[in-house]
């Protein structure tokens, strides 16, 4: 017996196994690179179907029970810094394509009906944190700005000039919020105060914090949000 | 050259023929080789979401090393992440498909025979075929489950039921990171039995055979 007999490996497809990887890594390099903003490319839009279509606009997400909440799990991320605002100048600015722009104060926001929930926060990471927010419901502001015929996106800009669009349905969902509480207290300057948005339904970096101006539109700009420009997906739907 | 000669040898060619052809079906190994890959790009591109965060430990948590990642950074992770899943997934459907049209279900995957030859048999080889079959048939489930949690993480405003399932989010992502270990162990294992079971021929007849 030969000792190629002891072993049943086959080395013809051992040496070609290795011979493709050495290509393989050789090539790998570069040719990742070029396949991943292709990959992104290609599948991208059909991923935003099927988060679309998966998207039940007026049926609110399963709430949890006050006891579920996780008070310490929120982690505080931001992109850069947090910002300075002075409250008694601070004014919500809802504009873009609509019949009635509204600038209103924080009392006139607290006026408005208040709703409270308690959901899933989900970041992009992986980490998820059980939270109670409470704020004006998204839509009544919205309703209130009297939206042109042909509007379709939001834009939310932040008072660190952090910046986020989203798709209307979204926006209109009845669990999106502006947000001026956390788990049953007045929302903490770290997690977006005084104003941040707060919903079951999108990934963390959509839900902007210390959101200072609304802007409706029916086209959406080259940049769709600050993170988006980086190559996140955009419509990042739960 | 007479007559009885040349049929003897177009005998002696269609058995070579008969004996040269693979042993699996052709559509077993496209879904094997397709199955390697995606599992593959399924693997490393969430090794690098599980870097963004890691499930034990957080920020502070163990890091994988770079070499076993793919993407770059949290965004490139998802993006092969969500491209790949699609090709993972409807590849698992057209094969469970596939092997319920053609019956392969009922004598290409474990069964109780197989169980009693580890019982009762006394063949060490049946054995050794049959330690294979139980281990090979193992990753349809391992795979229906990193795809089943893997939605529920995806989605988990739209299938709440699934976080459910698991009891919490952070359950939820242990088994779906659980997935991995038990993949690259299901590989470990898959390899060394096959050839152990069948050797060469039976290792060459699902990679090679007829596909280069």
């Amino acid at each position: 017996m030969t000792e190629l007999n002891l072993h049943p490996i086959n080395r013809r497809n051992l040496l070609r196994l290795s011979g493709y990887s050495l290509g393989g890594v050789l090539v790998g390099g570069s040719v990742l690179t070029l396949a991943e903003s292709l990959v992104g490319r290609a599948t991208e839009p059909l991923n935003q179907k099927v988060e679309e279509l998966l998207l039940k606009p007026q049926t609110p997400v399963p709430e949890f029970p006050v006891s579920a909440i996780e008070p310490n799990a929120l982690i505080i991320n931001t992109y850069d810094f947090t910002p300075n605002i002075n409250l008694n100048d601070f004014r919500l600015v809802v504009d873009g394509e609509v019949n009635n722009p509204l600038s209103l104060d924080l009392a006139a926001i607290q006026k408005m009906s208040k709703k409270s929930m308690v959901i899933r926060h989900v970041c992009v990471e992986g980490w998820a944190a059980i939270v109670q927010w409470g704020g004006v419901p998204l839509r009544e502001l919205i309703q209130l700005a009297q939206p042109k015929p042909g509007v379709k996106y939001a834009y939310f800009i932040s008072a660190d000039r952090y910046y986020e669009s989203w798709d209307l349905a979204s926006c209109l969902h009845p669990q999106t919020v502006l947000a001026y509480e956390k788990n049953g207290a007045p929302l903490p300057i770290d997690h977006g105060a005084p104003l941040r948005l707060a919903s079951p339904i999108k990934l963390g970096y959509k839900l902007s914090k210390w959101v200072v101006q609304v802007t409706l539109v029916s086209k959406l700009l080259p940049r769709r949000g600050f993170w988006e420009d980086q190559s996140y997906e955009w419509f990042a739907g739960l | 050259m007479n007559s009885t000669d040349s049929t003897q040898v177009a005998k002696l060619q269609g058995l070579k023929e008969k004996t040269s052809r693979s042993l699996q079906a052709f559509p077993a190994k496209v879904f094997h080789w397709v199955n390697i890959i995606s599992l593959m790009v399924m693997l490393m591109s969430g090794l690098q979401i599980y870097n963004a965060n890691p499930v034990f430990g957080g920020r502070e948590g163990w890091h994988i090393p770079q070499f076993f990642l793919l993407g770059g950074w949290l965004a490139g992770g998802r993006h092969w992440h969500f491209a790949a899943m699609w090709v993972f997934s409807l590849n698992l459907l057209w094969y469970g498909v596939y092997v319920l049209v053609t019956q392969r279900w009922q004598h290409r995957f474990v069964g109780g025979n197989d169980v009693k030859a580890l019982q009762v048999g006394k063949n060490p080889k049946r054995k050794i075929y049959a330690w294979h079959r139980i281990v090979y048939t193992s990753i349809i489930p391992i795979l229906l489950l990193a795809l089943f949690t893997g939605v529920g993480m995806y989605k988990p405003a739209q299938f709440p039921w699934i976080v459910e399932c698991f009891g919490d989010w952070f359950a939820l992502r242990v088994v779906h990171f659980a997935t991995v270990p038990l993949v690259i162990g299901f590989a470990i294992a898959h390899s060394l039995l096959s050839l152990k079971a069948g050797g060469e021929r039976l290792v060459n007849s699902m990679l090679w055979d007829e596909m280069l």
